[in-house]
């Protein structure tokens, strides 16, 4: 009698307006303060002559977007922006697909093992790419000096991993790889445990073997969770700066500088705020887009 | 028994003694205790931010001794914040963006594009010039904006930029006392580089180092970003001159090392017995010698290099104090520049010689002093200085240090510039057009 009372009790204060309001704000008002708020101050700056040190603006059309439109930097950070995005994505879900079925098996130690991949997305993005810059570092990096002590270089002539613009593209793709795997990992994991064991052994007793178990029953069945993993990686690798800024500060030349890196250097060291904001909106068609596809991708997923 | 009577009473007595000894700290304290608004009242506080210093030494002695004294003095607490150079530019947007910060902000470049948040400095420039004489042009032309005629910016000292050669190595491709010209770096570090392998470390990164080091060449050829009334005038032959001459450099004798640098990296090339040659600041030797390196005998200072027009070199950083608008002891923040140039002496000798004064009155053996340095082996090793006025000038030489400059200069168009054409993915003609190009977009933007 009493647990029914209780129950009844938990049903009405869950279904209390009161408390439920009282439940969404901290959402809202994080949304309000720190995401929309921002946000419409960008396209506010973006059509202004906004500086850091000037206290006034005036409105100034699309001056702006033809100004950074000339800027050649621009047309390199817009390509960057893909490059790493697209292509680290391929990596992560190639790489968190393949770890997502070793560590799915049983095995001794597979705890330990969980836990070290888990590590570089723990750790703060900002020490984990310190990390990288000493191991890619141009005087101390263990990779060279590893390198030169198995004769393959000569001491003065290893590669410059952050120096060559080519080799600088692939460090930053390799770090943000390296951060973004663990996570797609641990999602891809929860997707193939959720997936009922009789469905795999009843397609192995149909004679289907590993690949196209995987490519036909495994991964369809993952599109909705996979979905979720592309988009964010697609979100996380488009809009971070921590990774360029760190390791290479957008050079070597301006060859690694993406869109956020762009507007910081510009908007924040450069004081001008306006082209600051401009580049940064940038982001948000591309962002729009690419969460609109992939939330209806995983819509279809669920209705079906 | 005793013992544990002992115990007993210390467990109780602790609380009885702590207990007495606040009530006695604020009766002492009259009724500040009860009412510290009072006190608030009595004594003003400012708040400082700066770098920290390249040499460390420097930062305990303003800290530790200067602003310790200066506070007791006026009856002020004195709080300094620290941070990394890199950080300064961020740190100066965010306090201008919310109005609230420090009172006194140094910067490390003229700062001109906050002139409309900072206060006109001229009084102090004037209370500091009656006691110790007119400022040299360096510190006015990085502070000053001639179009409104005012001071946006205070600046107590330079820090030169001169030349760092390995003497031995020089020695054997002939140059015994390193290299004086630009031809000169070319053919010895060529002569190094083929012989030894040790690359030449002239930056070519977007870093503050490489930026300061491609300004001294560029000036040393003839070019410039502006001319002397604020009109660009990047694309020139002398320019393309400067542009061709990298290359060579570069091909001859650097590696890709050059484009991955930071500040500290070609610091760490040098003590790390690596390259022949860096421009830089004289933290490196200084370094070497409080870490006592064995490198740091070998490790010489030259003046800057001649070019075909001139000998001449940007200042390695410029020390620029403002007062926000919005500062809350503007009063104080004042009378510290105003009392603290008073002590720049000490300040000197604190930092090793690092920051050369903009009043120099105030070091008045400055060429004696840095011509025999116990430190330093050989102890005239800072001789070279002496006459570092004859060629260090300001960010923007021969015009100001204006705001469109300072863009200019954190956007990293002059280090790109030479960077591409070094490595051969622009020609000097399109390169110098290009970067031309980019001077003007943003010359526009702060017209």
């Amino acid at each position: 009698m009493a647990i029914g009372r209780a129950k009844i009790k938990s049903v009405g204060a869950a279904q209390s307006p009161l408390l439920g309001a009282a439940m969404f704000t901290p959402a809202v008002l994080y949304i309000l303060l720190l995401v929309a708020g921002p946000f419409f101050l960008a396209i506010f700056y973006a059509f202004s002559d906004a500086r850091i040190g000037n206290t006034e603006m005036h409105y100034v059309g699309l001056e702006n977007f033809r100004s950074i439109l000339k800027s050649p930097s621009f047309r390199i950070a817009i390509r960057n922006s893909f490059i790493f995005t697209i292509c680290s994505q391929i990596v992560v879900i190639v790489g968190a697909n393949i770890l997502a079925i070793a560590l799915e098996k049983t095995f001794r130690g597979r705890g330990f093992i969980r836990f070290l991949i888990l590590l570089p997305w723990v750790a703060p993005i900002a020490l984990g790419a310190i990390g990288w810059k000493w191991i890619l570092d141009s005087i101390y990096s263990v990779i060279s000096w590893v390198l030169v002590a198995l004769h393959f270089y000569k001491p003065f002539n290893a590669p410059m991993w952050l120096g060559e613009p080519h080799l600088a593209i692939a460090s930053v793709l390799l770090v943000h790889s390296w951060r973004l795997m663990p996570f797609s990992t641990v999602i891809l994991l929860a997707g193939r445990t959720a997936i009922p064991k009789d469905i795999p052994e009843a397609a192995a007793v149909d004679g289907a073997g590993f690949w196209r178990t995987q490519f036909q029953i495994i991964i369809p069945m993952m599109r909705p969770i996979l979905s979720v993993a592309v988009l964010f990686g697609l979100i996380f690798t488009f809009t971070d700066m921590t990774v360029v800024y760190i390791l290479t500060a957008g050079g070597p030349f301006d060859s690694t500088q993406t869109l956020p890196s762009l507007a910081f250097a510009m908007g924040i060291q450069g004081s001008d705020l306006a082209a600051g904001a401009a580049i940064s909106l940038f982001l948000v068609p591309l962002l729009i887009i690419i969460a609109y596809f992939m939330l209806r991708v995983a819509h279809r997923a669920e209705v079906n | 028994m005793a013992k544990k009577k002992q115990e007993g009473r210390s467990r109780r007595d602790f609380i009885r003694w702590t207990g007495s000894g606040a009530l006695a700290l604020g009766a002492a304290s009259g009724p500040f205790f009860l009412f510290p608004e009072r006190a608030a009242a009595q004594q003003k506080t400012l708040k400082i931010l700066q770098w920290s210093h390249f040499v460390p030494a420097y930062d305990t002695w303003f800290d530790g001794t200067f602003c310790k004294q200066w506070g007791q003095k006026n009856n002020t607490n004195v709080i300094i914040d620290h941070i990394n150079l890199v950080d300064l530019s961020a740190k100066a947007a965010s306090e201008a963006s919310a109005q609230k910060g420090h009172d006194l902000f140094m910067l490390l470049s003229p700062p001109a594009a906050y002139e409309k948040q900072t206060i006109d400095m001229t009084h102090v420039y004037q209370e500091v010039e009656k006691k110790h004489g007119k400022k040299i042009d360096l510190g006015h032309k990085s502070t000053y904006n001639p179009k409104t005629k005012r001071y946006f910016a205070f600046s107590d000292s330079y820090v030169p930029d001169p030349g760092n050669w390995h003497k031995d190595w020089w020695a054997d491709a002939g140059f015994p006392n390193g290299p004086d010209t630009w031809e000169d770096l070319r053919i010895g570090a060529k002569k190094i580089r083929d012989k030894s392998g040790h690359p030449c470390g002239l930056g070519l990164s977007q870093e503050l180092d490489t930026s300061m080091a491609m300004r001294a060449l560029l000036w040393s050829f003839g070019g410039a970003e502006q001319d002397e009334a604020g009109n660009v005038a990047l694309n020139s032959k002398e320019t393309i001159e400067a542009l061709k001459y990298m290359k060579a450099l570069y091909q001859e004798s650097e590696t890709p090392e050059v484009f991955t640098w930071t500040p500290p990296s070609n610091n760490q090339a040098m003590l790390a017995g690596r390259v022949s040659f860096v421009a830089n600041a004289i933290s490196i030797t200084r370094q070497a010698e409080r870490e006592h390196l064995p490198i740091e005998s070998k490790i010489m200072v030259s003046r800057a290099l001649r070019g075909p027009v001139r000998r001449i070199a940007a200042e390695h950083v410029m020390d620029c104090y403002i007062i926000w608008d919005f500062a809350e002891n503007k009063e104080g923040a004042q009378q510290f520049l105003i009392d603290y140039i008073d002590a720049f002496h000490d300040g000197f000798v604190a930092g090793q010689f690092y920051n050369f004064p903009c009043f120099p009155s105030t070091v008045p053996d400055l060429k004696k002093e840095i011509a025999s340095d116990p430190r330093a082996t050989p102890p005239d090793k800072y001789k070279v200085l002496g006459d570092v006025l004859d060629w260090a000038t300001n960010v923007g030489y021969p015009g100001y240090g204006s705001a469109a400059i300072d863009e200019a200069f954190k956007a990293w168009v002059i280090p790109t510039m030479f960077a591409k054409v070094a490595r051969g993915d622009e020609t000097p003609e399109n390169a110098a057009k290009a970067a031309e190009e980019e001077y003007k977009r943003i010359f526009a933007r702060w017209k």
